[in-house]
């Protein structure tokens, strides 16, 4: 038969960024994938090395719209290791609850994203209302909803009044009741299913070749998530890995679903555990030596290199975040499955393309 | 965590190295270029069990580097980078974009290597 090469993207009514695969067809099946990516690099790395290393936090923050707060939690814990700084206890848990408000909106986002691609319109728009009060809560407590500039290096920019956390506290069991409705329809319903169950599946020896990371990984089995490590206030809180084995697009909604769950019960936890006092630590220096620092990212790992070389401007900051990590997952998944779960397939990695470029 | 402490190979042993660490079932995390002196050193970053080991080497610019890309074959989006943004050259990529992953026919030349940025 012959093969035909289908561009899906770099503009297409799914992806909300630019990535261009070039499908190899046969008729209506994939046989081979290629992306081609460039169309939002901006240079993000060699730029943090051209500021004060006070002034990247706000730069690593644009490395992602979506993950902004975690990207600057990353960095600024990397900066803080090498200078030996220890940040207050209250800023380590507002850090957490700031992350986990961070992983629902993310998720969140995909969730309706996903309904968007497999046709659901109404799930989408009904998945994306209740993702407004997430950002009503970022709103309200720093005055932004996407990109909060809440992290400092020594600790955190904002901190919550005793109203800011009753307002949380109560959106979050609003959301919790909301998230369930949708969930129902996600998980049981028969269309949605068709489009998921058994779909773009990656096995577990394969995740573990291609070296996938965040909730695809931990949909294949593998029992993989940083906050293990007990990283800022983590090591205080309860918290157990979210894992399914199926490996397919079904088994990937799950996790994330079950996460969002999670982060209600993290921010609820990390409240009812809110220390009082500082949130920022005054030091003087630069940074000098190298340090790695991880944290896990709504997509999964983030790893930022960090070296700096005693004064203002860093030596190099290397960023690999997870949709890097996860892009050869979604080949390996593509070939073998029929034109129309394309879209499903490469939303199901959650793909974040101005992270993966910086 | 402050990286101390590196498994310092030579750039001839990086496949060595490398293969040691994937029948070790160690997952490859990132690759670090930073250049340091008229040298550059190549940070291979790897996890099990969220335990890091880093395996450093030192290279040259004119030197033909060796893809890591047949034992990890994720490395081929770094290496690819590399080969963009540094200009270094790596033989045996598994998929290689000749130095146009990120940058185009007219755009800026191994960005990575100038001083005021461009």
């Amino acid at each position: 038969m012959s093969r035909t090469i289908i561009p899906f993207g770099p503009q297409h009514p799914v992806l909300p960024e630019p990535i261009q695969l070039k499908l190899v067809m046969e008729d209506e099946k994939v046989i081979e994938a290629l992306p081609a990516i460039g169309y939002v690099h901006r240079g993000l790395e060699k730029l943090a090395e051209l500021k004060d290393f006070q002034q990247s936090v706000y730069i690593v923050e644009r490395v992602c719209g979506i993950c902004s707060f975690m990207h600057s939690m990353a960095y600024v814990r990397g900066i803080e290791d090498l200078m030996g700084i220890q940040i207050p206890e209250r800023a380590e848990y507002i850090r957490v609850i700031f992350a986990e408000i961070g992983r629902l909106q993310s998720h969140m986002l995909w969730l309706g994203l996903f309904a968007d691609a497999f046709g659901f319109e109404s799930l989408f728009m009904e998945t994306w209302k209740y993702r407004e009060k997430i950002l009503d809560l970022l709103e309200m407590t720093t005055g932004n909803r996407v990109i909060i500039s809440a992290n400092k290096v020594g600790g955190v920019s904002k901190d919550f009044t005793d109203e800011h956390i009753k307002i949380i506290l109560s959106t979050v069991t609003e959301l919790e009741k909301e998230l369930n409705l949708v969930k129902n329809t996600f998980l049981n319903n028969y269309t949605v299913k068709q489009r998921t169950v058994g779909v773009g599946i990656l096995t577990k020896k394969e995740a573990q070749d291609l070296c996938v990371v965040g909730p695809v990984a931990r949909a294949s089995g593998i029992d993989y998530d940083l906050r293990n490590t007990g990283y800022s206030a983590y090591k205080n809180l309860d918290f157990k890995t979210i894992v399914r084995t199926d490996g397919d697009s079904y088994a990937r909604t799950v996790v994330r679903i079950e996460e969002m769950f999670q982060s209600f019960d993290l921010i609820r936890q990390a409240i009812s555990k809110l220390p009082t006092g500082d949130i920022l630590t005054p030091f003087k220096g630069f940074p000098k030596g190298e340090a790695v620092s991880r944290i896990e990212q709504p997509r999964g790992e983030a790893i930022y290199y960090i070296k700096g070389n005693g004064t203002k401007n860093l030596q190099r900051l290397k960023i690999r975040t997870p949709t890097f990590a996860n892009i050869p997952a979604l080949l390996k998944m593509l070939p073998g499955s029929n034109l129309q779960d394309v879209p499903v397939l490469v939303l199901t990695i959650d793909p974040c393309i101005s992270c993966t470029e910086r | 965590m402050k990286l101390e402490e590196f498994i310092v190979v030579d750039k001839e042993n990086i496949l060595n190295e490398v293969s040691k660490m994937k029948m070790e079932d160690y997952r490859l995390v990132a690759i670090t270029c930073d250049k340091e002196g008229d040298a550059f050193e190549m940070i291979y970053h790897f996890d099990k069990n969220y335990e890091m080991k880093n395996v450093k080497i030192t290279v040259d610019l004119k030197d033909t580097l060796k893809s890591i890309s047949h034992i990890y074959s994720p490395a081929f989006l770094i290496e690819n980078e590399y080969q963009d943004l540094f200009g270094f050259v790596y033989e045996g990529l598994i998929i290689d974009y000749k130095g146009k992953l990120y940058l185009t026919e007219n755009g800026p030349k191994t960005p990575m290597l100038d001083k005021k940025g461009n």
